[in-house]
């Protein structure tokens, strides 16, 4: 049985259309990463979960069963702001929504103890919260989602705004969790978070999940087995070589993308490019990035079959397929 | 055992009302200026009527009227809004709302908080008015029924203005200074209504904080009991039920419209 499913799931706000028939479920003890462009419907389902929003038509079951407000007790949420008692100390905010949930006084010092050690709160415990850092905010920020000891924690971009440093510290957070079997649904702009976490992923595209699967099952949806980041001036000579070579093209942040078919050396990309002007290249894997705009792509229309149209010049969450020149 | 019903209404009530009570002994500032600034109130008007013994009014009656224009009207009514429009601006109500916080226990636990704050300034004040020469002279059940009454009003009022108009923590000061030291100056919460033209003493009798003052300064001053206050505690009680009741109607329209934002 899931821990959690969206069934047919609508929503708009006045004349858009948020959430357009939403499905997916989740399962017990998985961590599942929700992404999508922002206004893809992400922040709006999360909202319908937790009983902050009431949707339109479809239904939301936790456990097998409707998502009473009694149901949805199972669910911890960790909002994208810090939402916090900034006054108070670390444990006296867990005890307040310790109260607030009602978890009982006999459980609930144990509960913040193991969450104190858990989160490493222990050398913080006689400092407000307004003084800690903002990466140990956010810590905090889920450790109080997790007070009433949910069955489902819901994390709302919880490393918006942080450090590296700080992010890969609550990566660590988070897959603690993960081994202690909790279900988490996580949405993240990070793509690279999503990656490192979660065990499946679904990708919103206007108001429904466009693909899901896991990390492996998502980057096989990338024609090519690495991908060769080029910097050159004559954009028409490199497309032309590419089509020679057979290598499918994307412009991913400015800079020209060949999806390379089978695992190749720098030099032999160097040699295979040589003679039309290349400044740079640099050889990746294929990542959860490009499969996530090879998604957001799909459906759409190339903008242009022109190589010289600005167009292409231009950065864009979703990258510009180009077009092989036909001559 | 999970407790529920009224055992979990009263944990989340205690709970909101120590976090409040909390905050204020971490922030002190707050907490000062609602002791100096009634404390330094009482101490000038101490003063003036040690100069003027000829003038209207005497220092038995001055305590009531700073416990209710210089003490609970900033902390109850000021603090009310204060305490709606920060949880608001920390995200913290968005938080609560996912929560089983019900609304009854929330609104429970702020008055329980100022009520606490309440008390604590009005030994403050009567204490401060005794050393300075003042006697209470009435009857304390009534005086404390009084100063309930105020408060509920009060916390009342500042549930409204804080859920229908208070989006910031800007937009509390202007209103509360606009409307409200008028109201208390018609109140004659700083010298005697005796001293207010006819009709402007017409109008007073419409103001809530006029039948604070005088029920309060009767009691404390002059040593008056129900029977004589009965008008002004009807008014009382009444405007206490109604702004709780508006208060209550706000903040549960104010969830509603935050969880539609």
């Amino acid at each position: 049985m899931s821990a959690v499913r969206f069934v047919g799931l609508r929503k708009s706000f006045g004349d858009r259309r948020v959430l357009d028939g939403l499905d997916f479920s989740i399962a017990r003890a998985e961590v599942y990463g929700l992404l999508g462009p922002n206004g893809s419907g992400k922040s709006t389902a999360i909202n319908i979960l937790c009983n902050l929003l009431d949707a339109d038509s479809g239904a939301v079951e936790i456990a097998g069963r409707p998502a009473s407000p009694a149901a949805r007790s199972v669910i911890g949420f960790c909002p994208q702001e810090i939402a916090l008692y900034k006054d108070l100390f670390p444990a006296e905010n867990l005890r307040f929504f310790a109260d607030i949930y009602g978890v009982p006084k006999a459980d609930a010092a144990g509960r913040i103890a193991e969450l104190i050690r858990l989160f490493g709160f222990e050398r913080f415990a006689r400092i407000p919260v307004s003084e800690l850092s903002g990466g140990w905010q956010r810590r905090l920020n889920i450790a109080v989602a997790l007070v009433h000891s949910p069955e489902i924690l819901v994390l709302d971009e919880p490393t918006s705004a942080l450090d590296l440093e700080a992010r890969h510290e609550l990566w660590r957070t988070i897959e603690a969790l993960k081994k202690r079997g909790m279900t988490v649904l996580l949405t993240t702009h990070h793509l690279d978070e999503a990656e490192q976490l979660c065990s499946r992923i679904g990708v919103m595209k206007n108001g429904r999940i466009a693909r899901e699967g896991s990390v492996s099952e998502l980057l096989s949806l990338v024609p090519a087995k690495a991908i060769a980041l080029i910097e050159v001036g004559d954009t028409a000579a490199l497309l032309a070589r590419a089509s020679q070579l057979g290598w499918g093209v994307r412009r991913y942040a400015g800079k020209i993308g060949c999806l390379l078919p089978q695992q190749v050396a720098l030099e032999e990309v160097v040699r295979a490019l040589s003679g039309i002007g290349v400044s740079s290249v640099s050889l990746q894997r294929v990542s959860l990035e490009q499969a996530y705009f090879e998604i957001l792509q799909e459906g759409r229309e190339p903008p242009s079959t022109n190589p010289d149209d600005s167009t292409l010049a231009q950065g864009s969450e979703a990258p510009t397929p180009v077009s092989r020149p036909t001559a | 055992m999970t407790p529920s019903g009224f055992s979990l209404v009263l944990q989340q009530t205690t709970a909101i009302a120590r976090r409040i009570l909390t905050e204020y002994l971490r922030q002190r500032r707050t907490l000062i200026f609602w002791a100096v600034f009634p404390a330094l109130m009482l101490l000038l008007f101490g003063l003036i009527y040690g100069a003027n013994p000829s003038m209207p009014g005497s220092m038995d009656t001055t305590p009531a009227g700073i416990l209710i224009g210089a003490a609970l009207f900033f902390s109850c009514l000021g603090g009310t809004v204060s305490i709606i429009v920060a949880e608001r601006e920390r995200r913290t109500l968005r938080r609560l709302l996912v929560s089983p916080l019900s609304p009854a226990a929330y609104f429970l636990g702020v008055v329980l908080a100022l009520s606490f704050v309440a008390f604590c300034q009005t030994v403050i004040v009567f204490a401060l008015a005794y050393a300075m020469g003042a006697r209470y002279r009435g009857d304390v059940t009534l005086g404390a029924t009084i100063v309930a009454l105020s408060v509920f009003a009060f916390v009342g009022l500042g549930f409204f203005f804080g859920a229908r108009f208070a989006k910031r923590a800007e937009d509390v000061n202007g209103p509360v200074a606009a409307f409200g030291v008028p109201l208390l100056v018609l109140a004659g919460t700083w010298f005697p209504v005796s001293l207010l033209p006819k009709f402007l003493l017409q109008i007073a009798w419409f103001d809530p904080v006029f039948h604070m003052n005088e029920a309060l300064k009767g009691v404390s001053g002059r040593g008056l009991g129900w029977t004589d206050l009965s008008a002004s505690l009807i008014f009382l009680a009444a405007f206490a039920a109604v702004s709780l009741a508006l208060g209550i109607e706000s903040y549960r329209r104010m969830l509603t419209e935050e969880k539609r934002s």
